[in-house]
């Protein structure tokens, strides 16, 4: 535990360090904002109402309200409409809405940012990239959000998982330090297992995908890969075997059904009960202070089968795209430029999550953010590819392969079956 | 003697054992939204809420825009059935009461229309609500409902005006009324538990209907089947919320047909045997 | 009017007062048989007026059912020949592809699973709602008045409920951890089944999925069947009994001759209704396990909408809405001629 801290305040340091070098790009952001401040003051938006589609959970705390706060007062009159959108069943309901310019601005998975740019629903931005402050993106956020050379939507932020513990619960299995690599973890939760008080060592539901993503990553492995012009699925490897092994030596500590996956119910909900060891989660799954405190969790990245190396992760997060049919683009840019600015882009770090600047990433604060700040290195991002999207669409085959070989399923039949699958959706034709 | 106790009890019994069957899921519903979370998520159910709590009710009402749900629903609905109803009443007349050229057709068309697939139609429904710019309104809704409804309508009608007694009418008209005083004078009061029966029904299916306005009405217009379906995944497994948004969701069903439940009944139970 | 004796009853009002009145009976008149009666009335003047008045009456219904029902069908045939993916239905792009899709569909062994799936299924509600419903008619017959009332509580709940909340309430029921379901079982020495997942194999999904159905449904085969059963003559039954038939021999010969039409209604209107259940099968468990529980309904939606294969999504409604037909056909023909006795 404490060599961990050790580590995290070294790696903080060290962002500190980088926010200081980057601190020079931050004033030149500054400036091109005032300078196209000026310019936009000619822009007139009154009585206009800017449509913004954000999804549950994904703006960071007083976002919303800051950025309206600015953008109404920079333009007076005009009005933002923020509405907040559930993830079920969210690409139909993407894809409707673009079709029928309802919406101007939409926030989108960055899994899903191609998908939604091929099908022409997004706006080539390519030109505005500069106006809106692009040239200090993050590369490795920023390539989520191009297609063909083309930038389709502007970087809001990503984030990754990491383990979270209950401190008390730690305490009463007599634990101590975060665990150095996977063997640890094992023993840390076979301990929990047996504590008083535990009634899941690990809150695990087997649908876990994105961890699984994160273990295969680990591994050198791809969850699919383009052979010649087909794709195929990445399953049957020899890597995503392994992978699949340590998912399943986790999951066996845990309780949780082989068939859900950590939103329903949402894990949040369940760790908050108190009688769950750990989970492995994102910086907004926290529960609500009043069930579960904050200052009773405590966070470390997954460890790696090494101490040297943290488990990879999955590099989630979400971009900022304006909807081609929008009649509001000028509008809608200009609200990009103000919903990421250093300001609002700040809240982003403070409320954890990794802002789209290296600049900013020292105002990321907070328990949880310094443990998934390391672990980030290890990111990695689905294959950027317009089909992908349809990958994730319900019944996600990657789910289903999951709960088909946790239950015990022949592994190579299995992941052949699911193989042909993911292949199946990424060749199809648009 | 003791046989027969036996013989004429188990069908008492019997009778008993099905209406738990039949209650519980119901009774489990309600209950489970009076009671506080702890004794939801319990390993060992509690079975009468003596603790019981509101909060769930002030999470389920307080969730937003739920007035505004609750005005769609009922605009939805309530306009449906009516405007089936008005229409039903016309068609059925005609083809309970006249031999005409096409009534064989009609009547064809009714009972396929009936069976139509609206689940598996969302998509066309969709299109042309949005070519037509028809989309988070409550108009086109209410027309689809009415449709859905609609056929059942036309043949329930049909059956309760065929049996009226022609003699009936026609006795009314040998006293001075016309055809159509003698239809509103006559007909109609004796329709009265098949326009309840077919209300009831059109009020369930209306009331019901999920796959189309989730498709539809995205941001306006949205009804509570939404509102319902938004529980289960804004509260995870906040059982005692989601509950209590079903009992609400239950409650003007239910309390529909307490009330026409004779006529209902009946009228459903005609309709369909003389169907 | 001697022509039409045999219809006097229908002829009786022909007094002339009012446009409608004279207009209907015509209409009534001027059917197959009516010549005669036809040419005498245009002398008249209103033999137009007689002849539209039945479809005045249907012009309402005709129009709303070709704008709201035949529109749709008409677009879900036409979208069904289209490739109408994700990019078109933004783009507004109309890409005719002729049968691709159903080839698509006809070839695919998924398909068909499912369509093998969905009529067993349909099989396996329709069978046990008939039978249970028929035998909790019969149950409600033989009660006494207090009992009955206290069983039709209980199924005119059952049958309100709205399925959304239903569904709901049965997830509920059926949880691994906290659903009652499971304590049950596992208080009466079912010990395996304490934290057992109902949605983790197909079966016991579909034992969900089907006592949901049959719990709303039987209450609406019950009330019909005890509703028929009253109007059986009880000197049927004691004629029966006098000749010494038992239970089953009185309704094989007095029960079920009686309600024939009964039957014949309530199956095909429970076939349909089960055959397009999507509702139920969709938010028990989004037909999984790995789609082990998709019926074609809920095929349409997942392949069409969610997955964004709108075209695909046609053509398989399409498909569903023939098979739809070709189960009706058999039951129209009876119908068709009830209404010529009519």
């Amino acid at each position: 535990m404490k060599r961990q801290l050790i580590a995290a305040v070294g790696v903080a340091a060290m962002v500190v360090g980088l926010a200081a070098c980057g601190s020079d790009a931050k004033k030149e952001g500054g400036d091109s904002g005032s300078s196209t401040a000026a310019s936009s003051g000619k822009k007139d938006y009154n009585g206009k109402t800017l449509k913004v589609w954000l999804m549950t959970g994904s703006a960071p705390k007083g976002w919303t309200d800051s950025v309206k706060a600015e953008f109404e007062s920079t333009y007076p009159g005009s009005k933002l409409d923020f509405q907040e959108q559930v993830w079920d069943g969210i690409g139909q309901k993407i894809t409707a809405a673009l079709s029928e310019g309802s919406v101007d601005v939409v926030e989108v998975g960055n899994t899903q940012t191609a998908g939604y740019a091929a099908s022409g629903g997004l706006l080539d931005i390519t030109k505005d990239k500069a106006y809106l402050g692009g040239s200090d993106w993050a590369a490795n956020q920023n390539e989520a959000a191009v297609l063909d050379g083309k930038q389709y939507a502007a970087p809001w932020w990503v984030s990754n998982r990491v383990v979270a513990y209950n401190k008390d619960l730690w305490a009463a299995a007599g634990l101590k330090d975060a665990p150095k690599t996977l063997e640890e973890f094992y023993g840390n939760l076979e301990k929990l297992k047996g504590t008083a008080g535990v009634d899941d060592a690990i809150y695990m539901p087997g649908q876990e995908w994105y961890v699984y993503f994160g273990l295969l990553t680990s591994e050198g492995g791809k969850i699919a890969k383009k052979e010649g012009d087909k794709w195929v699925g990445g399953l049957s490897s020899p890597e995503a075997k392994k992978a699949f092994e340590t998912y399943q030596k986790l999951q066996s500590y845990s309780k949780a059904p082989k068939d859900k996956d950590e939103a329903t119910p949402q894990q949040k909900d369940v760790f908050a009960k108190g009688n769950v060891g750990t989970m492995i989660g994102l910086g907004w799954e926290l529960p609500k202070e009043e069930e579960l405190s904050a200052s009773k969790i405590g966070f470390f990245p997954l460890p790696g089968k090494t101490a040297d190396k943290a488990s990879g992760v999955f590099l989630g997060g979400s971009n900022l795209a304006i909807a081609q049919n929008s009649k509001n683009t000028d509008m809608a840019k200009d609200f990009l430029k103000v919903a990421l600015n250093d300001k609002n882009e700040g809240l982003v770090a403070a409320a954890g999550n990794i802002p789209n600047k290296e600049s900013l990433s020292g105002q990321v604060a907070g328990d949880f953010a310094k443990a998934a700040v390391p672990a980030s290195k290890q990111g990695a991002i689905t294959p950027n590819t317009p089909n992908w999207a349809s990958v994730e669409d319900k019944p996600n085959p990657i789910k289903e392969f999951l709960t088909a070989a946790l239950q015990g399923g022949d592994y190579a039949a299995t992941a052949k079956k699911y193989d042909d699958e993911i292949a199946k959706r990424l060749n199809q034709k648009q | 003697m003791r046989r027969s106790l036996i013989g004429r009890s188990w069908p008492n019994v019997i009778a008993v054992v099905l209406f738990v069957f039949f209650i519980f899921p119901v009774y489990w519903m309600v209950a489970t939204s009076f009671k506080k979370d702890g004794d939801i998520i319990s390993k060992t159910p509690v079975f009468i809420p003596f603790h019981g709590t509101l909060d769930h009710y002030v999470t389920a009402v307080n969730a937003k825009n739920f007035w505004t749900y609750v005005a769609n629903s009922f605009t939805v609905t309530v306009g449906a059935v009516l405007a089936s109803l008005v229409i039903a009443t016309l068609a059925s007349f005609a083809i309970a009461r006249m031999r005409f050229r096409g009534r064989k057709a009609f009547v064809l068309v009714v009972m396929a229309a009936q069976m139509a697939p609206w689940e598996v139609m969302t998509i066309a429904v969709y299109m042309i609500s949005r070519d037509n710019e028809l989309l988070n309104s409550l108009v086109p809704l209410t027309l689809f409902y009415m449709m859905m409804v609609l056929p059942f309508t036309i043949w329930t009608l049909r059956s309760f005006i065929a049996a009226v007694p022609k003699e009936l009418e026609e006795s009314a008209m040998v006293d001075g009324c016309t055809r159509t005083q003698a239809f509103v004078k006559v007909i109609f009061p004796l329709l009265a538990p098949g326009l309840m029966s077919t209300s009831l029904f059109g009020f369930i299916t209306a009331w019901n209907e999920f796959p189309l306005v989730l498709i539809l009405n995205k941001e306006q217009g949205q009804t509570l089947p939404l509102w319902l379906s938004s529980f289960k995944t804004a509260f995870g497994n906040d059982w005692g919320a989601t509950m209590a948004a079903s009992t609400m969701f239950a409650i003007p069903v239910l309390v529909l047909f307490v009330f026409l439940q004779r006529k209902a009944v009946g009228g459903l139970t005609d309709g369909a045997v003389k169907g | 009017m001697a022509v039409h004796s045999e219809r006097v009853h229908t002829q009786s009002p022909d007094s002339g007062k009012a446009a409608v009145a004279s207009i209907e009976t015509s209409a009534v008149g001027g059917g197959a048989n009516g010549t005669p009666k036809k040419s005498a009335r245009s002398a008249d003047g209103r033999s137009f007026g007689a002849k539209a008045a039945p479809y005045l009456l249907l012009l309402p219904a005709t129009v709303a059912t070709l704008a709201l029902l035949g529109w749709p069908l008409l677009k879900t045939v036409l979208l069904s020949f289209q490739n109408l993916n994700r990019r078109q239905l933004v783009m507004h792009l109309t890409e005719w592809n002729g049968f691709d899709n159903y080839k698509e569909q006809l070839t695919d062994p998924d398909f068909w699973a499912v369509t093998g799936r969905t009529v067993a299924f349909t099989l396996v509600n329709v069978v046990l709602i008939m039978a249970g419903g028929t035998l909790v008619g019969l149950l409600l017959n033989r009660l006494g008045k207090w009992m009955r009332l206290v069983l039709s509580v209980g199924l005119l709940m059952a049958w309100a409920m709205p399925v959304v909340a239903a569904t709901t309430v049965y997830t509920w029921l059926f949880d691994q951890q906290w659903g009652v379901v499971n304590w049950f079982l596992d208080k009466f020495g079912w010990h395996s089944m304490a934290d057992y997942n109902w949605m983790s194999d197909q079966y016991s999904t579909y034992f969900v999925i089907i006592l949901l159905i049959v719990w709303q449904s039987i209450p609406f085969v019950a009330f019909n069947m005890y509703a028929g059963l009253t109007t059986i003559p009880k000197e049927l039954y004691e004629a029966a009994r006098m000749d010494g038939a038992g239970a089953f021999k009185i309704f094989g010969s007095v029960v079920f001759p009686s309600l024939k039409p009964f039957f014949l209604a309530t199956t095909f209107l429970e076939v349909i209704w089960v055959f397009k259940a999507f509702t139920q099968v969709y938010a028990i468990n989004a037909g999984g396990p790995e789609n082990l529980t998709r019926n074609l309904p809920v095929h349409a939606f997942l392949e069409g909408s969610s997955g964004q294969h709108y075209g695909v999504g046609s053509a398989i409604a399409v498909l569903t809405i023939l098979m739809l037909v070709a189960l009706m056909a058999y039951y129209f023909r009876i119908m068709l001629k009830q209404e010529d006795e009519l």
